[in-house]
């Protein structure tokens, strides 16, 4: 019958495509006749097609030899979109916020070599195997504790907490007064749901032992050791108590970002890009936003922060000069800078480098806060941020974010997840 | 009057079930090259030759970040059946195939059956059903996502109902799949609609009329004449909905990313990749590539071989 020939045709195409895997990419290309290379970039919110457009735009302009393809990543996993690439034989000349972690031990990314990096203020941040792969371009703190003065003084806290204490004595303030202490995300952006475990872990395991994750590649250290117990026990109580609302893991970044905008939740623990969202001016909040350092139990300053997130060269470019050229050229040109602290809230890594006059009064704020790090000394690394050596294995990252949702909805306990996190670690390793 | 009947004789090679000159062998086989070379050649590149390559590296520990890559032989799928990530992943996607393949078709035939009748109405309510089936997943995982939010239409609309505490669609690891599930059933529920559609209107009106003046009710002629008759079309929508729920990716990967929490919405695909591109232990995803291609592939011919005993030839 003529149904059971088509049937046939279409089972065994449809079977047949379980093992194949497409991609997408949007392309920029400019004229013929110069040196083209690729760029893989990502877009946010905050960063718009229109801000990649001008930044790159900045840098041909500079140099007319250069045209530039630009590739988006299809979600703001690029460094997965950027393996599926590699793995296609399309790796990308040039990408952006792309951990070398893996690429740089296999040999797929160029390293800088020492005087390329002579213009940044921490020229060996994200050393992979002594050798820098990702420029360190900018320095993020992870998290900031956003939060909304109103609704603060609707439950009588005055000022923001000092100690853990605090903290948590605010959020039963808050929550008596039906609102949502912590805002967090999760769904197709699940990092949105570790922010406070990534904070409890700064104050409770990396201020003590700043080297936890060398120790850990080492097999010296383990997630179920009482310090990063301690810190996870922190983080699933905040769940525990409802200070978290466990039906926010299903909501993603952007509608995160814009449910504390809307007033949705008190405290907002995110990276310091959010200064873009909140210093703009068809975003910005009718009430005040304030923010503060994830408290410690003694009140001490700990700045959990990262730098890198630069862009990194692969190693066969075909036009590697050009490659390399543009990467540093885009990194260093003040107006790109100067856009990644408007756009992106970024802290600019480069020596020499001031903030723009004119950056929005939550930039400032977050900026003071990482300050307050930088002169006490105190500033650590950021959970799950981390590069290069100092970053998780392959796939463990994963992982751990599916396990801080596991503990917010109550999936999981605190013991389960720990010990899953040492297994995910010696299957990767 | 006389009726003039004039015969003619036709030329004997044009006589039905007359054949021309068989063609010399060769002369066969290189046609037959000729025309079918393309096609094969276009499958062998893009369907066999994946399949061959993801089967080879399969027998390895193949890692393009940490080389060197060995031999393994069948290691990686011995670890398999012992790996609760991909046993978690099997059973969340036997879930999800189970529900994709009842629900839509259940659905699809009663929808089917009350649109098949003429008119304008009718012609419009078939392109209403059949329209999220031309809509990208990705999209339909977005319009999803937000009216399965907390705040989104459905929990709003609970709440002016007086239901004070919605449930988390997407945010319990207990609802989270059979949300996901409900999603993709109202994506292909227009495809069904369709399929059901076109066996309703080859079912010849001659039985029914007849059953009728045998005093057969509308369910006796449903279930004794109609229903029977649908068996192919019942055969097209259950194989395709089993292959299309059992390789499920982009939905998981856009509403959940697999959670909320360790696994309980990640499909055998979504692991694949996870393992294959975030782990970067690409020989043991190609080993969960291979046995899902292998249970693919051993379901939809027992469906076939099943359903198609059902069907009878007019």
């Amino acid at each position: 019958m003529k149904h059971k020939a088509l049937l046939t045709a279409l089972v065994t195409t449809m079977v047949a495509g379980a093992c194949s895997v497409g991609d997408q990419q949007t392309a920029q290309s400019g004229g013929g006749g110069k040196k083209e290379i690729s760029f893989l970039v990502f877009e946010t919110p905050n960063m718009t097609p229109q801000v990649w457009d001008a930044a790159i735009k900045r840098v041909t302009d500079k140099y007319p030899d250069i045209t530039v393809k630009k590739l988006v990543a299809p979600t703001e996993d690029r460094v997965s979109y950027a393996k599926q690439l590699l793995a296609s034989g399309q790796f990308p000349d040039v990408m952006i916020a792309v951990s070398p972690a893996g690429f740089a031990e296999s040999g797929a990314m160029a390293a800088f070599t020492p005087d390329e990096l002579k213009d940044f203020d921490f020229p060996n941040n994200g050393a992979v195997q002594g050798k820098i792969y990702q420029l360190p371009t900018n320095t993020q703190t992870i998290p900031v504790v956003y939060y909304n003065k109103d609704l603060f003084a609707k439950a009588g806290i005055t000022a923001p907490p000092k100690t853990y204490a605090e903290l948590l004595d605010d959020s039963a303030k808050l929550k008596a007064k039906g609102i949502t202490p912590f805002v967090i995300g999760g769904g197709k952006d699940p990092f949105a749901s570790t922010l406070p475990w990534t904070a409890t872990i700064a104050t409770d395991v990396y201020a003590k032992t700043p080297d936890w994750m060398a120790k850990r590649r080492a097999g010296t250290v383990k997630f179920t050791d009482p310090d990063f117990k301690k810190a996870t026990e922190k983080f699933a109580e905040l769940a525990k108590q409802a200070y978290i609302d466990k039906k926010d893991v299903s909501r993603d970044y952007a509608a995160t970002e814009q449910a504390f905008l809307d007033g949705k939740g008190a405290m907002y623990p995110m990276g310091n890009w959010f200064a873009a969202a909140g210093d703009d001016p068809k975003r910005k909040p009718s009430w005040e936003i304030g923010a503060f350092n994830w408290p410690t139990d003694d009140g001490s300053v700990v700045v959990p922060a990262f730098t890198g997130g630069g862009l990194s060269v692969s190693a066969t470019a075909k036009n590697l000069p050009e490659a390399k050229k543009f990467a540093l050229a885009y990194t260093l040109d003040k107006t790109n800078l100067d856009a990644s602290v408007h756009n992106d809230g970024l802290y600019p890594a480069v020596k020499g480098y001031t903030p723009p006059a004119d950056t929005g009064a939550v930039f400032k704020l977050g900026y003071d806060l990482y300050q307050e790090g930088v002169k006490s000394n105190t500033v650590t690394q950021a959970f799950s941020w981390e590069a290069g050596d100092d970053g998780m294995l392959p796939g463990v990252v994963d992982k751990w974010r599916a396990g801080a949702q596991d503990l917010i909805t109550g999936n999981k306990t605190v013991d389960q997840v720990l010990a899953s996190l040492d297994d995910e670690w010696a299957k990767a390793s | 009057m006389a009726v003039d009947v004039r015969t003619t004789s036709v030329p004997a090679s044009a006589t039905p079930g007359s054949r021309r000159p068989r063609l010399p062998r060769a002369e066969r086989l290189r046609q037959f090259a000729l025309f079918g070379a393309p096609g094969l050649l276009v499958y062998t590149c893009f369907v066999l030759a994946p399949i061959a390559i993801s089967f080879g590296y399969s027998l390895t520990n193949h890692n393009p970040f940490n080389p060197p890559t060995r031999f393994v032989g069948l290691d990686n799928y011995r670890l398999l059946f012992t790996d609760s990530e991909f046993l978690t992943s099997l059973r969340v996607t036997t879930i999800l195939t189970v529900i994709v393949v009842i629900v839509p078709n259940v659905a699809g035939l009663g929808i089917a059956v009350l649109l098949d009748r003429k008119g304008w109405l009718y012609n419009a309510l078939r392109t209403v059903f059949f329209t999220p089936m031309v809509l990208s997943s990705v999209v339909v995982s977005v319009v999803w996502t937000r009216m399965l939010d907390d705040e989104g239409l459905v929990n709003q609309t609970l709440r002016a109902l007086g239901v004070e505490q919605p449930p988390g669609w997407l945010s319990d690891p207990r609802l989270a799949l059979y949300s996901i599930a409900i999603i993709l059933s109202w994506q292909m529920l227009g495809f069904c609609v369709v399929v059901y559609l076109a066996g309703l209107q080859g079912v010849p009106n001659e039985l029914a009329e007849a059953a009728s003046i045998d005093g057969a009710g509308p369910v006796r002629r449903f279930r004794s004449i109609t229903w029977p008759l649908l068996a192919p079309s019942l055969t097209i929508n259950t194989v395709v909905l089993l292959i299309t729920a059992f390789k499920v990716f982009d939905h998981i990967q856009v509403i959940t990313h697999g959670g909320p929490g360790t696994g309980t919405t990640a499909t055998i695909a979504y692991d694949v990749l996870q393992t294959g591109l975030v782990a970067n232990r690409q020989g043991y995803a190609s080993a969960m590539a291979i046995v899902m291609l292998v249970i693919i592939a051993a379901a939809a011919g027992v469906t076939l071989k099943v359903l198609n005993r059902r069907e009878v030839n007019l």
